[in-house]
């Protein structure tokens, strides 16, 4: 069974905390080619608004490891992806991402599917939602 | 910048961003993805691209910085969208390539400016329907 809008809602537990540090800042921020000085503060560096993808690609696993949803990451395609930002991530904050399916759509053997990342701290802290629409295809037997 | 300096309309200063096939790996670790479309040339022709790409997530990513160097500080980002419309293959050379950024403001509204980017390679639109919001210093 393909996954369907029946899945709609479904929401997956939160991953282990994840400690954004002074070390993964400066190493994302240098592989984007980014020298702002925010991103190498010495006291206080936060995180480019993009950072939040390394921490939602944890919580990913879940939909493909999940065996109800026939999701296999090899015939999937990242198609676009949205941050809603309450604020910046900063050296120090202990993240946590929940998954959420959002919308499921299957046209032919495609499906698309939109999931929801929502990050905070471990304290409960909203710091912002990483939403991405993935395009995959089913393989050939179940088509 | 002064809140008053930004109208609809206003273009920012363009960007250039330069990559190399070191670039892609520095990414593929910096954010984990190791997918091999992204380090070698025979997986990602086995999927039917011309050889290794660079990650969307690295585009969408350095491409903000045409809206970060503009405001000044990243904190005032609050919303960031783009669709990944054509891979940036990467060739294994010296040079690399180049992808070259555009924005522009869309929208003023209760203290937020909506820039929309453009952003090109080889004469392909990399990203679309790309936005983000700033909150006005």
């Amino acid at each position: 069974m393909p996954i369907t809008s029946d899945h709609v809602g479904r929401s997956y537990p939160a991953t282990p905390a994840y400690r954004v540090s002074r070390a993964k800042i400066a190493e994302f921020a240098t592989a984007l080619g980014d020298p702002n000085p925010a991103y190498f503060d010495e006291t206080s560096p936060i995180a480019p608004p993009t950072f939040a993808a390394v921490i939602a690609a944890q919580a990913w696993g879940a939909v493909f490891e999940d065996p109800e949803l026939g999701l296999a990451l090899h015939r999937t395609i990242h198609a676009d992806q949205r941050f809603d930002i309450v604020r910046p991530l900063r050296e120090g904050d202990d993240v946590v991402a929940r998954l959420t399916i959002e919308k499921v759509r299957n046209r032919g053997n495609t499906d698309m599917v939109t999931i929801a990342v929502a990050l905070s701290t471990a304290e409960g802290e909203e710091l912002g939602t990483a939403t991405s629409q993935l395009i995959h295809t089913r393989p050939q037997e179940e088509r | 910048m002064k809140p008053s300096d930004i109208s609809v309309g206003i273009e920012l200063p363009p960007l250039d961003l330069h990559l190399t096939r070191s670039d892609v790996v520095r990414y593929a670790g910096a954010s984990t993805d190791f997918n091999p479309i992204h380090h070698s040339d025979r997986m990602a022709r086995a999927l039917g691209l011309p050889g290794v790409v660079v990650h969307g997530m690295w585009t969408m990513g350095a491409a903000l910085r045409i809206v970060t160097d503009w405001v000044g500080d990243p904190a005032l980002v609050t919303s960031y969208f783009a669709r990944f419309t054509a891979p940036v293959a990467v060739p294994d050379d010296d040079t690399g390539t180049t992808v070259q950024v555009r924005a522009r403001v869309v929208a003023v509204s209760d203290g937020v400016a909506t820039i929309a980017l453009e952003a090109d390679h080889d004469g392909h639109k990399v990203l679309g329907a790309a936005r983000a919001e700033v909150r006005l210093p």
